[in-house]
């Protein structure tokens, strides 16, 4: 019954899902169940009575130029796909939401780990028999090797991913799955509300960590930016890890950001704000090494890509309600 | 089994006709359709269903809601006057039809 249900299903899956074709569904579905009931009380086995009324269904296009249904050009055009995809591609997702929130949180754990042995160093509480001239060193050969390390985690779940890539553009769920994912979704979204509203309490906090530590002496103030580095990884870590799983499910039920209308205008955004991320952040990055290198600011060059971050959100936010008046 | 391209032009009479002596619903009109036809034809759901739907706008029939066991709600049809016009319509074409292929039929006799 399961299996007519589901064929049944599919096969609606590109229509529209109006009041009458969802009518008309539900008379076919008891029709089908009906003649599926019958055929097995007169002794088909299980598999026979699915194939003949299956084989009866017909040609559901039979039934869209009767209705005069119209597939609207976009949705017709979306691959329909199957639960099992479904699955796969949420597992991969929110796998993938895990590794780039490690990936990020290794890049901000080196700077905060080159502050730290930097100081440490400098102030010859370890390995004090190093030469003044090479204590900047060991911090940047462990921030490079971070960095090198989330750079190859980003490229290895990228490619895992690829795989599904298909699945961002928008598909057709079958109505039961549709239904299903919705119900696990709300039931999600409180859960990522609070880890949300959990990780934005963190960040906004974590400046605290400076003053506790200005308070405690002067010579803490390093740990102070060391710590508030830290928290700040985890928070981030948390909104990457969750919004992606969230992220998941809005482009699966086209809602929030990728609603059909709404996916037209990102496409062009995505386009600009992907763009100009190729060129800030690169040049950031540069930034911030070249006052370490050659100025041996690195207890202060990481606060590039704070500001480097403020301001490229504030660029994608007002570029994202220009190109929505325009249209 | 009949080819559904040959009969095409006949469903809408053939589920007029079980309507002919009350209402029904989907699953016994094809049934029926199937023992009448000794299962020599088997009219598929979405034939049955866009045939419905046809018939409905073009008010040959008219469906509501009746009552059935398992607690689910049944769509029946039943005919309308401009429904067994129409019917009585078709029964002189076929005879016309019926007539005219008869005269380029060729008897076989193997």
């Amino acid at each position: 019954m399961e299996t007519i249900r589901n064929y049944l299903d599919n096969m609606f899956a590109g229509l529209p899902k109006t009041a009458r074709v969802m009518d008309l569904k539900n008379n076919i579905l008891s029709n089908m169940e009906e003649k599926y009931n019958e055929l097995k009380s007169q002794g088909k086995s299980e598999n026979e009575a699915i194939g003949i009324v299956i084989s009866e269904f017909g040609n559901i296009e039979e039934l869209v130029n009767e209705l005069g249904i119209r597939k609207d050009g976009e949705t017709a055009s979306l691959p329909v796909v199957t639960r099992e995809e479904v699955e796969n591609y949420m597992t991969v997702k929110k796998t993938m939401g895990i590794q780039v929130g490690i990936g990020v949180f290794l890049c901000i754990l080196g700077p905060a780990l080159l502050i730290l042995i930097n100081h440490l160093l400098e102030k010859g509480i370890i390995a004090n028999d190093l030469s003044s001239d090479t204590t900047g060193i060991p911090g940047v050969i462990i921030l490079l090797v971070l960095v090198a390390l989330a750079v190859g985690i980003f490229i290895y779940s990228g490619m895992n991913f690829e795989r599904y890539q298909y699945m961002e553009n928008g598909v057709q769920l079958p109505g039961s799955l549709e239904a299903d994912l919705k119900s696990r979704y709300d039931a999600y979204y409180s859960t990522f509300n609070l880890k949300i509203i959990f990780s934005i309490c963190l960040l906004v906090l974590s400046p605290i960590t400076i003053f506790i530590a200005n308070m405690m002496g002067e010579e803490y103030d390093v740990y102070g930016i060391v710590v508030l580095l830290l928290i700040v990884a985890i928070a981030v870590f948390m909104l990457i890890a969750s919004g992606t799983v969230k992220e998941s499910y809005d482009r699966l039920l086209k809602i929030g950001d990728y609603t059909t209308k709404h996916m037209e205008v990102h496409k062009k955004e995505d386009k600009v704000i992907g763009a100009v991320a190729a060129v800030v952040w690169p040049l950031a990055a540069l930034v911030f090494l070249f006052c370490g290198f050659v100025y041996g600011l690195w207890y202060i060059a990481w606060i590039v890509f704070p500001i480097t971050g403020i301001l490229f959100g504030m660029f994608s936010a007002a570029y994202s309600i220009m190109a929505s008046k325009e249209k | 089994m009949i080819s559904s391209d040959v009969i095409r032009g006949y469903n809408d009479t053939i589920i007029l006709y079980l309507l002919l002596d009350g209402e029904s619903y989907g699953y016994e009109i094809s049934k029926n359709i199937k023992e009448l036809s000794d299962g020599k034809y088997i009219m598929k759901e979405t034939t049955l269903y866009s045939a419905f739907s046809r018939l409905e706008s073009n008010g040959y029939i008219e469906s509501f809601y009746g009552e059935e066991s398992f607690g689910k709600r049944r769509t029946y049809y039943r005919i309308t006057p401009n429904g067994l016009a129409y019917y009585k319509e078709k029964c002189e074409e076929w005879e016309l039809t019926k007539d005219v292929i008869n005269r380029f039929i060729k008897e076989w006799n193997v």
